[in-house]
């Protein structure tokens, strides 16, 4: 069967629970939004295909539970990632502490050069908010990520997130494509290699620690 | 009444908020005003008299619970798989589960248990899910309104019962559920005994349990359903994925309401092993035909049928009638039950010898002084804590 795309990421969405991982995903791959959601129990993914500088890149997204809990099961899943949304909700401060024990589930689960962003959700809600974006900003800095506050309910910024995450995931796969192959052949042969990126599937991660 | 007929969209109060399903005005028979769970259908129902008599039947056995259960269990066995009737059913869960005994045992302990303050990190996740659970039933659907307060209670006594599981997600729609048959006291004593007892261990940190039953269950399907098993193995699809919320959820999220019912009649009078049979009909049903397995031909595709089944194949006819039939012993889950078990220790085994704090201890209890034995016992548990 041809391939319909160029490319194949996997995102991977994290945060504490209730902060709108699902919410955010369900705006970007269907463009609405519910207030009727069910919390989320184990790990789930919508997919959307999306047009990136004229290649078709098909972006497979990883939803997953934010109860601490689940995380013997979710970090898993990290190693395949090859960028991860951090998600906070704005008017929580203590989400958005628990970001830096997200950033640490990272560097002790996923791969060295995943591609990061923070996400800081509910920004509509601003007479509830408990966190600057400032704030925010400052985090990210901190961590050297990208950050974004965004609505899921109102649609902000939600498009633009996802969009750059993948361009940089893009951008640095480029990159290291030109490096190993200066000769330059043209990106379209490489795409094999972008679905499994190690010799170590992410799948039997869970047990080959 | 029409599903088209009844829609009507219910968007006004929520400024700039599209809601994505279909919302009626008048709930379905078991409080439904739409979402995944919504059927509108009317129930094809037994005769009013074979319902009757079942009635009486179950009266008769409630009357006399404990007989029936040390000598004539078989026949509260087949009494359940045939469905208890509705009017009967929250007493006999109750009955079933053993929330009965319990309510006994301790008749004031859920009220004693509402007065203590509660650990704050619980109380906070519980608080977070009250809105996130069966949000179209009619107990659920309003916010802060009697149903979840009462989900509330329900939860936070739980969690101060029981401090070492505190309060976990996935116990929320179980919890809710119940709620919809019983008062509030007698949903906690059902939600203790399923936590406890039927799915004891999978509520715990590490969630070893509940990987554990992947494995089991994916086991069995080698011998119910081969060539799926072959797909899902081909895919690398493991049962976390798709499973997960099956087993911690106890179907509550996965079947239609008639269905779940019916399952939940077996389940509480059999235990666990039903979960394991419902998903062993639904993962041969949803990737049995050849034709499916073609089309799935990947890990999002294979967990997209999962997910979505085809409908006939979660009808409670259909499912009741494939579990007893997947020819599966006591014995074959013992079996199977034994050697994952034996499985996963010998795998946690390995990955404690290979740490490299356990080399230290070999290395200096090689040394035999005191002084090399301390430390190597110090080592020890340091690598085996930390493995």
């Amino acid at each position: 069967m041809a391939k319909t795309y160029d490319y194949l990421f996997k995102l991977l969405l994290i945060g504490d629970s209730g902060v709108g991982k699902t919410s955010i995903l369900f705006r970007f791959s269907e463009d609405a939004f519910n207030i009727s959601f069910i919390s989320t129990i184990g790990i789930d993914f919508k997919i959307r295909t999306i047009d990136l500088d004229g290649k078709k890149v098909k972006l497979q997204i990883w939803d997953t539970a934010g109860q601490e809990r689940f995380r013997t099961i979710t970090t898993a899943y990290y190693r395949g990632s090859m960028g991860i949304m951090l998600v906070y909700d704005v008017t929580n401060e203590k989400s958005f502490e628990n970001i830096k024990n997200w950033i640490r589930n990272i560097e002790e689960n996923a791969s060295a050069d995943v591609e990061k962003m923070i996400l800081g959700n509910k920004c509509d809600l601003d007479a509830k908010r408990q966190v600057s974006k400032e704030r925010g900003e400052q985090l990210a800095v901190e961590y050297q990520i990208k950050f974004v506050e965004t609505s899921a309910k109102d649609s902000l910024n939600v498009e633009y997130a996802f969009y750059t995450l993948a361009r940089d995931i893009k951008a640095k796969m480029e990159k290291k494509q030109e490096a190993s192959n200066p000769a330059g052949a043209r990106s379209g042969t490489h795409q094999l290699r972008d679905e499994r990126p190690k010799p170590t599937s992410w799948l039997s991660r869970c047990s080959v620690l | 009444m029409s599903l088209q007929k009844s829609v009507k969209s219910v968007g006004g109060d929520q400024d700039n908020t599209s809601i994505c399903s279909s919302v009626t005005t008048q709930p379905d028979r078991h409080g439904f005003f739409g979402g995944a769970q919504y059927s509108p259908e009317p129930k094809r129902t037994l005769s009013p008299s074979t319902i009757l008599k079942r009635e009486q039947k179950w009266l008769r056995m409630l009357n006399n619970w404990e007989a029936f259960m040390s000598k004539n269990y078989k026949k509260v066995r087949e009494r359940c798989r045939k469905g208890i009737p509705a009017s009967v059913r929250p007493k006999a869960w109750l009955y079933l589960c053993g929330g009965q005994l319990l309510l006994e045992k301790h008749p004031d302990e859920y009220e004693e248990l509402l007065k203590a303050p509660g650990d704050p990190k619980c109380m906070e996740d519980i608080r977070k899910d009250l809105h996130r659970q069966f949000p179209y039933h009619e107990m659920f659907i309003r916010e802060e309104g009697l149903g979840q307060q009462e989900l509330f209670c329900v939860l936070k006594a739980y969690s101060v019962l029981n401090p070492k599981v505190g309060y976990f997600q996935a116990q929320a729609p179980v919890a809710a559920f119940l709620l919809m048959h019983m008062p509030a006291v007698q949903a906690f004593w059902c939600l203790v005994s399923i936590s406890d007892k039927y799915l004891s261990g999978y509520y715990n940190p590490g969630l070893e349990v509940l990987q554990r039953d992947g494995d089991i269950l994916h086991a069995l399907l080698r011998r119910t359903a081969p060539a799926v098993h072959r797909h899902l193995v081909k895919h690398r699809v493991e049962p976390v994925l798709y499973a997960t919320e099956w087993f911690l959820c106890a179907l509550t999220r996965t079947l239609p309401w008639d269905s779940l019912l019916r399952v939940w009649d077996c389940f509480l009078c059999e235990g666990v092993k039903v979960l394991f049979k419902a998903a062993l009909v639904i993962l041969a049903g949803a990737l049995g035909p050849a034709k499916v397995r073609k089309r799935a031909a990947g890990l999002c595709e294979t967990l997209e049928e999962l997910r979505h089944p085809p409908p006939a194949i979660l009808g409670e006819d259909y499912l009741m009638y494939h579990m007893q039939r997947l020819g599966l012993t006591e014995e074959d889950f013992e079996f199977e039950h034994q050697r994952q078990t034996a499985k996963r220790r010998a795998m946690a085994n390995r990955r404690y010898i290979k740490h490299p704090v356990y080399t230290l201890f070999l290395a200096l209890r090689a040394l035999t002084s005191n002084v090399g034995y301390d430390l190597a016992v110090k080592c020890k548990r340091i690598a085996y804590n930390g493995a």
